[in-house]
């Protein structure tokens, strides 16, 4: 008899249950990802003269192996443009010079927008949002703090071993200095950005939830493992027991991620306030004491007036209504400015993070249910990577924890991120699924090369800009992204990596380069343009959410609201931000050409394009035309498209702005523009 | 300028719009176009598993939970008790809850399968009770309405799983390809956890739900950017051959890419949506007796569409009571689901008869109900409301091949727990597949390497509930 899936299940879960450690532990160990890394020997290659750096050697020799041939270098100025969008995320300035490629790409990531861009590519792995989702939707009002310490990171190339500690542990380092101390509490904030369900009425389920979404989050950002996998049940795929959930759990729950459970729940944030930031705080509230001091001063002056002047002996209901003219106004403005002293709120300043609480060990809670609970847990690491001993009961084991992932022996932490870097750079990772490095994740393409740039990149001090150089500087980055035919015919998808990758502009490059050819991009580095008070939920009553995007700073600053992303956003594949997300998809779709034919954004960009060219009043139309072309698509016209694009602003219509206008439009909206060849 | 002279006169691009589409659309046979995500082709119409009896879904979804006591599943033995508390122990719910609620409403029997319906649907039951195939014996996970509504939509209540929606589309492809294949309405903004009710999630993204905010009667409103506020039709075509002229030069240089040609098809099918979609959407063009019998409301307006986007054959549409969750009715309860019931009778029993009458309703599998029930007993402090309930509520079908004048399974005496026939969300859906001849078993993809089904690893479809 065919057994059914619901009985594989039932009999998976009863055999999970009757032995926590019935995991081959011995036999999971020999998966690939966790053997430790050896740094590879340069595989031998005939064409010699294409190598430009050792990844070339090991792209190359697949190739040759395949009977296949690498396409040709790029044409210089597509190169250009493809180097400015993958380290900084916008066009290249028109008409710059190319000077050499490696001082360009070094002089690329030298500009502030390097680290916008790259924090980017961060925030999307450690599922950042200014607010908490779910069903309290209450607002990351200070998480701008943490986006600005991962800008600042990368911009200041940290070691990302180091970025990996502080991330984890930070509030636990030893301090140099005050700033150093605030930004390494600031960097906390990665285990506590997750979406929580604060109105959970179950406190010990809610905290329990918690924990697991930062295991999950841990696991699968840094160590590309579905940790999370193993709260009901041994994981069934990985080598990682019930027991060593619940051992990672209880580093978790010897850390303080909530002040409060009481619903709606507040997670911790720390506190940057000095003396001075609380003095002016009270000064403030004594304005306004003072103010409403004022205030009833004067009506209890006008009260009395009242009284005299009707002859009567008690207040008429709404007495304010009655108030002579002059007495009307001058209590409005006193209300008025005592108002604004309120609406004014001088806030103290936090950052959302996490600290030391006490240390405890959790028992396996059986089934993932905290009412059912089994063994005690001393907290340690998963014993298929580590030798599980037991954390001292002196200290959470955060710290300890974050050592262990960021140590140049554990054989994920460098292999995970240099696949993050390769998937940023190709759209694809060496390993195709970046977050899951698991049995259930899919085997790398070129071990030999993940291994070789996970060793490369610890022996570089986890320099992530030297990693970036590194592989811009290859000939395999440097490629055209034509096909040709016997590569289409061995390898369609390119898995053996024969030309570059066509790849659309995510939506941030594509939204700030919009506001860069127009000349609007403003490119203030850091902070924050959402107002919103802490805690408070960003939907109203009425289910709206007052949110707006029109500033003009880069799209990394606009705020990213959970359940309720930025159209543009949502329609050009942003990701959920409320998991780990390494993977973006790439999707085509018609609201995607709706976006560029009709919305408010294009429009008011290609607007402005058009304005700024006609004002140029010393350029004719065939140079207009010239100048359009550099910025939008960073070449000049050939002479037939410049010809074809003069006859269509002449015969458009009669209105010589309109007629730019729907040019500058079928521009941006074209192949050309949106995708990097 | 009028026709693309220029583009004729000039070697570099090809010379007309209908031959590029034609040449471009090659590649793909029948090109489709919703939209494509490497390389796939997502929306072309596809075959089903076996023949199937229902073509198309409408998921009229009571967001909040409707209480099956007061609706579809009368209990006279909680009228009885009314005030007293249950000769059982309560269900673990999510609040505290006290004695027995007897329905304040009262039943009658309807058509001549004498299906017993509550007052406040008795335009719907004497409209349409015949063709109603009542389930009282949903069963779900847990009390709280987030993963409930992930179970109902997606399959399961904490994953990021594709939406029903979304399966349906994979499954079927599309039967027009001017508008999107899956079209969710939901007046006055987002249900809780919002587009996350009907989204792809690691299917292609062209499968995801197109959400409308039904609030607003205004085409350009009902859709973003759906129209030019600055061009008018002509002029936007001429821009439009314009760019695609670029995009030719583009293309023509790198022989096919899929990727290249999708996006060139989506911007064709956007151009087209602008007026399909202005259309389909404008329910002034119905006839003047049509438009009073769905009535002047929002849900007459939104099923008037509904059938309107039926007709031009949108597979999968979704139709919510209102955002937040609007049967909610922890308090209050008999004005609330009086009021929410009330809302929905007419259109409801228009929109059955109507289909009926253009012999759609046969193709058209409807499904109603919320993400789960409400308890028997009321809840603290009010007492005049009841509590969430997962363990057993009611949802029913109507058309698409499914049994009319039926009721299937029940809950115990005082409508708490499902005892008898118990159909979980995972058996809906498979039996909902089933209608659309789709092997919930085989209707799966690969992803993160491993096969992915709506039902997981769960699921049966239930033979009773087969007309």
């Amino acid at each position: 008899m065919k057994m059914t899936a619901r009985m594989l299940v039932f009999l998976l879960v009863a055999t999970a249950l009757s032995a926590a450690d019935k995991i081959d532990l011995a036999k999971g160990q020999k998966h690939w990802a966790f053997q430790p890394v050896k740094k590879p020997a340069l595989p031998t290659v005939k064409n010699k003269a294409w190598v430009k750096t050792p990844i070339d050697q090991f792209i190359l020799a697949r190739l040759e192996k395949a009977g296949l041939q690498p396409a040709p270098a790029a044409a210089p100025r597509d190169l250009q443009r493809r180097i400015h969008y993958a380290l900084r995320g916008l066009p290249p300035v028109p008409n710059s010079k190319i000077v050499d490629l490696k001082s360009e790409i070094k002089i690329q990531m030298a500009t502030p927008q390097y680290g916008e861009r790259w924090a980017r590519h961060w925030l999307d792995v450690v599922r950042y949002a200014d607010s908490n989702g779910l069903d309290e939707n209450a607002a990351h009002a200070n998480a701008w703090r943490y986006r600005d310490y991962v800008v600042t990171s990368f911009n200041a190339d940290k070691p990302f071993d180091q970025f990996v500690i502080e991330q984890i542990a930070g509030d636990l380092l030893p301090t140099k200095g005050e700033a150093a101390r605030r930004e390494q509490r600031i960097a906390t904030g990665f285990l506590s950005l997750g979406p929580k369900v604060l109105a959970e009425p179950d406190k010990m389920k809610m905290e329990m939830d918690i924990i697991d979404e930062q295991i999950d989050t841990l696991g699968k950002a840094l160590l590309g493992l579905t940790l999370g996998c193993a709260r009901c049940h041994d994981h069934k795929f990985d080598p990682i027991p019930t027991a060593d959930y619940y051992a990672l759990a209880g580093i978790f729950k010897s850390t303080k991620t909530m002040d409060s459970l009481k619903t709606i729940a507040k997670w911790h944030e720390h506190s940057f306030a000095t003396p001075a930031h609380k003095k002016l705080k009270e000064k403030h509230e004594a304005l306004i004491a003072t103010q409403k001091k004022v205030v009833n001063a004067f009506t209890a002056k006008a009260n009395q007036q009242l009284l005299v002047e009707l002859k009567l002996e008690k207040l008429p209901t709404n007495p304010e209504g009655k108030y002579s003219k002059t007495n009307q106004v001058e209590l409005a403005k006193l209300n008025s400015t005592l108002k604004r002293l309120e609406a004014d709120v001088y806030v103290l300043p936090s950052a959302m993070g996490v600290e030391d609480g006490n240390a405890t060990n959790l028992p396996i809670f059986v089934r993932g249910n905290h009412e059912r609970p089994g063994e005690i847990q001393p907290r340690h690491f998963p014993r298929a990577l580590s030798d599980g001993k037991p954390i001292s009961d002196k200290v959470s084991g955060r710290l300890e924890l974050a050592q262990w992932i960021a140590n140049r022996n554990n054989p994920l932490t460098a292999r995970v991120m240099v696949n993050r870097v390769w998937r940023w750079h190709f759209g694809r990772g060496l390993v195709t699924t970046p977050d899951n490095f698991g049995k259930l994740g899919v085997k790398p393409s070129h071990p030999e090369l993940l291994d070789w740039l996970a060793a490369w990149f610890v022996e570089n001090g986890w320099s992530v800009k030297k990693l970036n150089a590194l592989i811009l500087n290859s000939a395999t980055f440097q490629m055209s992204s034509m096909p040709n035919a016997a590569a289409l015919e061995i390898d369609p998808t390119n898995v053996l990596m024969s030309r570059a990758p066509l790849r659309r502009m995510e939506a941030e490059p594509l939204r700030d380069s919009l506001l860069q050819i127009s000349g609007q991009l403003d490119l203030k580095v850091g902070g924050t343009i959402w107002t919103f008070e802490n805690y408070k939920l960003v939907f109203n009553h009425t289910s709206e959410d007052a949110t707006t995007y029109n500033s003009n700073r880069r799209a990394i600053y606009l705020p990213v609201i959970r359940n309720h992303v930025y159209d543009l956003f949502e329609l050009f594949d942003f990701p959920d931000p409320g998991t780990v997300n390494g993977n973006r998809a790439d999707t085509t779709i018609a609201p995607q050409s709706l976006y560029l034919m009709n919305s408010p954004l294009v429009h008011r960009t290609c607007a402005t394009m058009a304005k700024q060219l006609l004002a140029e009043k010393k350029l004719n139309n065939t140079e207009r035309v010239e100048w359009l072309y550099v910025k939008v698509y960073n070449r000049k016209p050939t002479a037939n498209e410049s010809k074809r694009a003069v006859a269509f602003v002449n015969e458009f219509c009669q209105e010589r702005q309109a007629s730019w206008q729907a040019l500058c439009q079928a521009l941006v909206s074209s192949n050309e523009f949106l995708y990097l060849k | 300028m009028n026709s693309p002279s220029s583009i004729q006169g000039n070697a570099e691009f090809v010379t007309t719009r209908r031959e590029f589409l034609a040449r471009t659309g090659t590649g793909f046979g029948m090109m489709a176009l919703a939209g494509l995500a490497n390389g796939e082709q997502p929306h072309a119409p596809k075959a089903p598993h076996f023949a199937p009896k229902a073509k198309r879904v409408v998921h009229l979804f009571m967001n909040g939970g409707p209480s099956q006591v007061d609706t579809f599943d009368p209990k006279p033995m909680l009228t009885k008790l009314h005030g007293q508390p249950l000769p059982v122990k309560n269900f673990r719910t999510e609040r505290r809850t006290g004695h027995a609620m007897g329905s304040p409403y009262s039943f009658k029997q309807y058509g001549q399968s004498g299906l017993p319906v509550s007052e406040i649907f008795a335009k719907t039951a004497a409209a349409a009770a015949d063709d109603l195939c009542v389930i009282r014996s949903m069963k779900a996970e847990v009390p709280n309405h987030e993963p409930s509504l992930m179970l109902m939509n997606c399959g399961d209540g904490q994953l990021p799983r594709p939406s029903f929606g979304a399966w349906v589309n994979y499954g079927l492809g599309t039967m027009n390809e001017n508008l999107p294949g899956f079209i969710v309405m939901c007046p006055g903004g987002y249900p809780i956890v919002a587009t996350r009710n009907w989204r792809s999630a690691f299917l292609p993204g062209a499968y995801q739900g197109t959400h409308l905010d039904t609030k607003h009667t205004d085409v350009t409103k009902l859709i973003a950017n759906i129209r030019n506020s600055r061009l008018s039709t002509s002029e936007q075509r001429q821009q439009l051959d314009l760019a695609q002229a670029l995009n030719a030069r583009h293309l023509k240089a790198r022989a096919a890419d899929p990727q290249l040609e999708a996006r060139i098809q989506t911007f064709e099918l956007a151009f087209r949506m602008q007026s399909e979609a202005t259309d389909v959407f404008d329910i002034k063009r119905e006839p003047k007796h049509i438009r009073e019998a769905y009535g002047s409301g929002t849900h007459g307006r939104q099923l008037l569409m509904t059938r309107r986007l039926l007709e031009r054959g949108v597979r999968f549409i979704q139709v919510w009571s209102g955002n937040g969750q609007p049967w909610d009715n922890h308090n209050g309860l008999e004005k609330n689901h009086r009021k929410l019931a009330g809302e929905w009778d007419q259109p409801l029993a228009a929109f059955l008869t109507d289909l009926r009458q253009r012999g759609l309703l046969d193709s058209t599998l409807v499904l109603w109900g919320g993400e789960f029930g409400r308890t028997p007993v009321a809840e603290y402090p009010a007492l005049n409301g009841r509590d969430h309930n997962h363990y057993g509520f009611t949802c029913w079908l109507a058309g698409g091949g499914t049994r009319g004048g039926y009721a299937h399974g029940a809950t115990d005496e005082f409508g708490f727990r499902a005892v008898k026939d118990v159909v979980h969300v995972h058996d809906l859906h498979a039996t909902m597949l089933h209608l659309l001849g789709l092997d919930h078993e085989r209707l799966t993809y690969r992803h993160a390497g491993r096969d992915f089904r709506l039902t997981d690893v769960h699921g049966n479809v239930v033979k009773e509930l087969l007309g």
